[in-house]
């Protein structure tokens, strides 16, 4: 027996679909199970025979409603997905970032270059403190601009908190290990929830070092010992060291987090608590 | 193949993706494109009208428009989410294109659409392309071409792209198809190589 997106043939008979309705075929071909082995490709005459297509045209004009309206429906379904959105969001902090960075550091030098007593020497320049000094400038365009950062810096800060509460949600024991901002940068990293749950610890813990990890596959540099998860801070406040060992730790245990995240979709309380006893573990911490 | 001048066009409606027009003709760009510089570096397999294609990893649609123009049909493989938005587009304005949101590694989830094709042209990021190849291959008919798109960074990046290419062709022994002929698409992009087979008859 052969099965077709337009019917069946069983022996010399062929049993057409009898719609030629986008929806109802597409639930008929979500039905079929293919076997490749036995698979004969089919011709589109067999479809002429069966009277199911007068012409080619007619063929192809049905068939490419079908394939466009499952095209469609899938990409609808996956546009639906929360994990989507949190990929966006956290992409956009992070270019937030960026660029109010760029910004101020461009804004500072233009107002050290008009005020000589300037220097970010012994006191840090930053934040809230840098806007500041540019509002009390005297040209118009950084006094424009250090408002402007204000706006960007609450919409960074708003943002944020969407974030980390969408993660708790969607990633609760990820989110857990190594808060909501980090866990979301993984799962935008590793393109989806699902792809985050089949990766191994080892690509979890170098995820985000690509220029390191393929310096190291073509010239034999030294590998990364960590990409993302260096953001988290029981990463980077350990021990030198030891970073190495937390973040193998750490990335061991966010694998099985991604799982318990993908599978179960809830905390698990026992294993969050063995979890952080093991990274701390490895970071010394008694 | 048209070539007007020495440079490769397809006859179709343009705009798709802000391509020059030459002459009414859309330019086939051969940096864009590796199935043009196919043509570029002397591939021989032509495009006739006649022919029915299997396109795997069709990607933003712009070297499956210019089949389009000149296959009879073409059925467009692809697996991701942003790239699958503008193969819709595309395939909206051009009757011949089927698009199929679907994995090239997973045949089975396309077979009972796509018809038996006389042109399997391939060119996906993925370690494991001889695979793919193989299995796409009982989608041709006898005598039927692959042009395989061999990028070979995407197999093993540290090692030598004529290493990954001999490995390749080893797995595509004791296959359905036997490596006629093998191109690199020097200059116009690195590191790849096209691998035409023959399905045996």
């Amino acid at each position: 027996m052969a099965s077709y997106w337009f019917g069946e043939i069983r022996g010399r008979v062929c049993t057409p679909c009898p719609s030629h309705e986008p929806e109802p075929l597409s639930r008929r071909l979500d039905m079929l199970e293919v076997d490749m082995e036995e698979f004969t490709p089919l011709s589109w005459e067999i479809a002429r025979e069966c009277g199911y297509a007068v012409s080619r045209e007619e063929y192809i004009a049905v068939l490419r409603a079908l394939c466009i309206f499952r095209a469609e429906n899938e990409m609808a379904r996956i546009s639906r997905q929360p994990e989507q959105e949190l990929v966006h969001m956290v992409r956009m902090l992070d270019q937030l970032d960026e660029a109010a960075n760029l910004l101020m550091e461009r804004a500072l030098e233009w107002h050290a270059a008009k005020d000589p007593a300037f220097s970010r020497k012994y006191r840090q320049v930053r934040g809230r403190r840098a806007r500041e000094i540019l509002s009390r400038s005297e040209i118009p365009v950084l006094k424009a601009i250090a408002t402007e950062m204000g706006h960007l810096s609450d919409i960074r800060s708003g943002l944020s908190r969407e974030i980390t509460l969408l993660a708790g949600g969607l990633l609760p024991n990820c989110s857990r290990l190594v808060g909501g901002v980090v866990a979301a940068r993984l799962l935008s990293a590793a393109g989806g929830l699902s792809h985050m749950a089949s990766l191994p610890a080892g690509s979890i813990q170098v995820i985000g070092a690509r220029m390191a990890l393929f310096s190291h596959l073509r010239s034999g540099t030294p590998p990364p010992k960590h990409g993302i998860i260096y953001q988290h801070q029981r990463v980077h406040a350990a021990a030198k060291d030891r970073r190495g060992k937390v973040s193998r730790t750490l990335a061991a245990k966010l694998a099985i987090a991604a799982r318990i995240d993908y599978y179960r979709g809830q905390a698990d309380q026992a294993f969050l608590e063995s979890a952080e006893r093991a990274i701390d573990r490895a970071g010394g911490r008694p | 193949m048209i070539w007007e001048d020495g440079i490769l066009v397809s006859r179709g409606e343009g705009g798709v993706y802000g391509e020059r027009v030459l002459r009414g003709q859309r330019v086939w760009n051969p940096y864009r494109s590796k199935l043009a510089a196919y043509y570029y570096r002397g591939g021989d397999v032509d495009i006739d009208p006649s022919l029915r294609v299997l396109y795997l990893g069709a990607a933003h649609g712009t070297t499956v428009s210019h089949v389009a123009d000149y296959a009879e049909t073409v059925y467009a493989v692809e697996n991701a989410y942003a790239p699958m938005r503008d193969l819709l587009a595309v395939a909206a304005r051009r009757e011949n294109i089927i698009p199929l949101f679907a994995d090239a590694t997973r045949p089975n989830t396309y077979a009972p659409l796509v018809e038996m094709v006389q042109l399997l042209f391939q060119d996906v990021a993925h370690p494991d392309q001889a695979g793919i190849a193989r299995a796409n291959s009982v989608f041709l008919g006898p005598g039927g071409v692959a042009i395989l798109a061999i990028k070979t960074r995407s197999i093993d990046v540290s090692r030598s792209p004529r290493d990954v290419v001999d490995d390749t062709c080893a797995a595509l022994a004791g296959s359905p198809l036997t490596v006629e002929k093998e191109l690199w698409l020097e200059p116009y992009h690195h590191d790849h190589a096209i691998l035409v087979c023959k399905k045996q008859a």
